[in-house]
């Protein structure tokens, strides 16, 4: 026998990614806000010797679709071969979560309902009637879990292959009145005469009497003698006062306590400590990254000391040809070490966001900054992606999916790249210890944040007047209970970042260390001396007419921003192999580098730096993000016109910056 | 008659009410709706800003609805039930 297939299908934020790697063993991205999981992901686990394949799919509050995890959810539970229906239910709010478990009875396929957060409940001294609510679902086997603390993962399983081998669908628990079944009667008739193969007559019965327009479009027959109007309303209604029902019957003491999520939130969401607190915690977030960042980052450094002198000697008693040793010593170790040195800022920065995700408190940022997103022309929910920039534009540009129009979607993917990702922090970190007081250099890191959170508010502002002030969506968003971050979540949350940065540093950042040596080390005549006879001088000289208006008219500096494309910490790297220094983050390498920037261009002061700084910031994102930008929004045209516009958005401040800096220093 | 009603928005913290009609366009009533909030369900305010969004609760969970939002549902003001 062949294994089966259980779609794990419910609200958003009700757990289902955290159950779903409870029992297969993944390890997708968790956190507490509706919206995280966009794609659906697929997942094998094994039980009593049968295989069964789990699917993840996004949250959805009803099988209408609205926005595009909705309908990523409704198509999967709908075309593909899915046995069992696995319904996660946060049983901390059952009056709401059930609303969807009535439509998933209605499809007539097996559905296993999960309840989720059982500690919860108990928590908040409310009990579930575990016997009276299977009654009311129909008989439909219904397992407490916790998914956090995998409790109850094996009853479910076995209740899963159990339902599935008795082959016994969801009885009918809902009736609605009399008028509405004898249309809902008719319509499953004349589905029958036309479609005689097809599963789940009844929901499309019922989709069909609520105009739903989808399956209307995809079942083209005449229904208007039958469906003269929309039922919707009435069949919503009655959905929620059978729900209302089995609340009544099966919940008990839901008003016990007033939770402790309420009390948070009166500060938390306060009309006027709302906006300055949440400014501290990013404060907070970023004070941490770069000052515990920078204690740890020491001990990096002497390990990497140790790293290139080995070798550097090793290779030479070995006799390595010059090439051979050039290429590992300068090219490999400089460009790829110096990077691994940032390791300690980047694990403290993704910390910080991992904590915040899964405390809960993103979904209250949505609800602080929606007044001055809607100046903007925008809802509150477009400042979570936003938020997400500050670690990796690319998951950030993914997340846009959650807005609601297409409109949303593309002005937020517009400005998001401006959110100041953790690729850019090691140019920060660089550049201004470098030409910056020590007291100073940490508020000048800093302000590239605020600059990037503003000009990205900016341009979605002069997007709207030129939009006309067209009538912006407003914001809904669930509210989730604040919970204390759970160990594990948080601890895979960071290492897939860590890895994915050393992944990167051994890719894309090797890769381009080396192509970067290449083009400084060999000229036209071969290998030369002499890097301003370089591949690279040569070409970067062409650019420096450009980049002289903005304070950067330096060969060297127009190849780190063209190498910085393929990612930005690239920048650095690629100024650690220009300038032949092991490591970039050490203060006798920031020393070297100081010296040879200023042996070329002696005028080259702090007001350059800011300027270098601020156009890493703004140019183009890297390729990862040029490509996710590309899927996501399926448009050549919008990707270009963002990258056009983006590189003139750059050059502008940036030149604006300099000149007028210049007047005054 | 329709003038008369109050709105969402114009509701105040702490306080009850009773969802009359919801007046935003048919993809929106469909997403409100699938959040629990149909026409007779009742609602407490929990949070707001004076010209912006509010908190609501509603069948036990928590939403924040825009000012757009809001402005276009129809409320009455209730007595809060006794626990």
């Amino acid at each position: 026998m062949s294994g089966i297939k259980v779609a794990c299908v419910g609200n958003p934020n009700c757990g289902k990614t955290t159950l779903f790697n409870a029992l297969t063993g993944a390890k997708l991205k968790v956190a507490n806000w509706p919206g995280v999981t966009v794609e659906k992901v697929e997942g094998a686990t094994s039980y009593e010797g049968q295989e069964i394949t789990l699917v993840d799919t996004p949250g959805i509050y009803s099988l209408t679709c609205y926005t595009i995890e909705e309908k990523v959810t409704r198509k999967c539970v709908m075309d593909d071969d899915i046995d069992v229906i696995l319904n996660v239910v946060d049983a901390s709010s059952l009056e709401r979560n059930l609303y969807l478990t009535l439509q998933l009875l209605e499809l007539g396929k097996p559905v296993v309902l999960a309840l989720n957060m059982m500690d919860i409940v108990k928590e908040r001294g409310m009990e579930i009637d575990l016997h009276r609510l299977p009654e009311m679902l129909g008989d439909i086997p219904v397992v407490p879990v916790s998914a956090a603390k995998r409790t109850g993962l094996g009853v479910l399983l076995h209740a899963i292959l159990h339902h599935y081998e008795e082959q016994k669908n969801a009885e009918y628990i809902l009736e609605y009145p009399e008028y509405i079944e004898e249309k809902i009667a008719k319509l499953e008739v004349m589905m029958q005469a036309h479609y005689p193969d097809h599963s789940s007559r009844r929901w499309h019965a019922i989709k069909l009497l609520e105009d739903d327009e989808e399956v209307r479009e995809e079942h083209p027959i005449s229904v208007t003698n039958v469906v003269d109007r929309s039922y919707e309303k009435e069949i919503i209604s009655c959905k929620y006062d059978y729900i209302e029902k089995v609340v009544k019957e099966a919940l008990f003491y839901q008003h016990n306590k007033t939770p402790v999520t309420e009390k948070i939130d009166s500060y938390l969401t306060n009309e006027w400590l709302g906006l300055p607190l949440f400014l501290c915690i990013m404060g907070v977030v970023f004070f941490l990254t770069f000052a515990v960042g920078d204690f740890l980052k020491g001990y990096f450094e002497v390990f990497l000391g140790l790293v290139t002198n080995t070798v550097s000697e090793g290779l030479t008693t070995l006799h390595v040809s010059k090439v051979l040793t050039s290429l590992i010593v300068d090219g490999i170790i400089t460009g790829v070490g110096g990077i691994l040195t940032f390791l300690p800022n980047i694990f403290i920065l993704f910390l910080a966001l991992a904590i915040l995700e899964d405390s809960g408190y993103m979904a209250r940022v949505a609800y602080v900054m929606d007044s001055i997103m809607g100046h903007v022309g925008l809802s509150g929910k477009a400042f979570l992606p936003m938020i997400l920039g500050f670690g990796c534009t690319v998951p950030a540009l993914m997340a846009t999916r959650a807005l609601e129009t297409e409109r949303d979607r593309r002005k937020t993917m517009l400005i998001t790249p401006f959110m100041s990702c953790s690729a850019r922090l090691p140019i920060y970190v660089i550049f201004s210890q470098m030409f910056f007081d020590k007291k100073y250099a940490g508020l000048v890191a800093f302000s590239f944040y605020v600059i990037g959170m503003v000009v990205a508010v900016i341009t979605a502002f002069v997007m709207n007047k030129l939009e006309k002030g067209r009538e912006n969506d407003s914001l809904l968003i669930e509210l989730p209970e604040y919970k204390r971050p759970n160990a594990r979540t948080v601890f895979i949350y960071v290492w897939k970042k860590i890895k994915d940065y050393l992944t990167k540093a051994g890719t894309t950042i090797f890769i381009a260390s080396i192509c970067i040596w290449f083009i400084l080390n060999f000229g036209v005549t071969g290998m030369v001396e002499n890097p301003a006879d370089s591949f690279g001088a040569a070409i970067g000289k062409g650019l420096v007419p450009l980049l002289k208006p903005a304070g950067l008219g330096m060969w060297q500096i127009a190849v780190a921003l063209i190498s910085g494309i393929s990612a930005k910490e690239i920048v650095v790297s690629s100024f650690a192999v220009l300038f032949g220094v092991a490591n970039a983050n050490s203060t006798d390498g920031m020393a070297a580098i100081l010296a040879n920037v200023h042996a070329q261009n002696p005028a080259f002061g702090p007001l350059n730096a800011y300027c270098l700084m601020l156009f890493c910031l703004l140019y183009v994102p890297c390729v990862a993000a040029i490509a996710t930008m590309y899927k996501e929004s399926g448009s050549l045209k919008y990707t270009l016109k963002v990258l056009i516009f983006e590189i003139l958005v750059a050059w502008i401040l940036t030149t604006c910056t300099f000149q007028i800096g210049s007047l005054f220093l | 008659m329709e003038g008369e009603n109050m709105t969402l928005f114009e509701a105040s913290k702490e306080k009850e009410y009773e969802i009359k009609n919801l007046l935003v366009e048919e993809a929106v009533t469909r997403r409100l709706q699938a959040l629990g909030l149909n026409d007779g369900v009742r609602v407490r305010v929990l949070n707001r800003k004076k010209k912006g969004a509010l908190i609501i609760k509603v069948r036990g969970t928590r939403l924040a609805l825009g000012k757009h939002l809001s402005a276009n549902i129809e409320v009455e003001e209730v007595q809060p039930c006794p626990v």
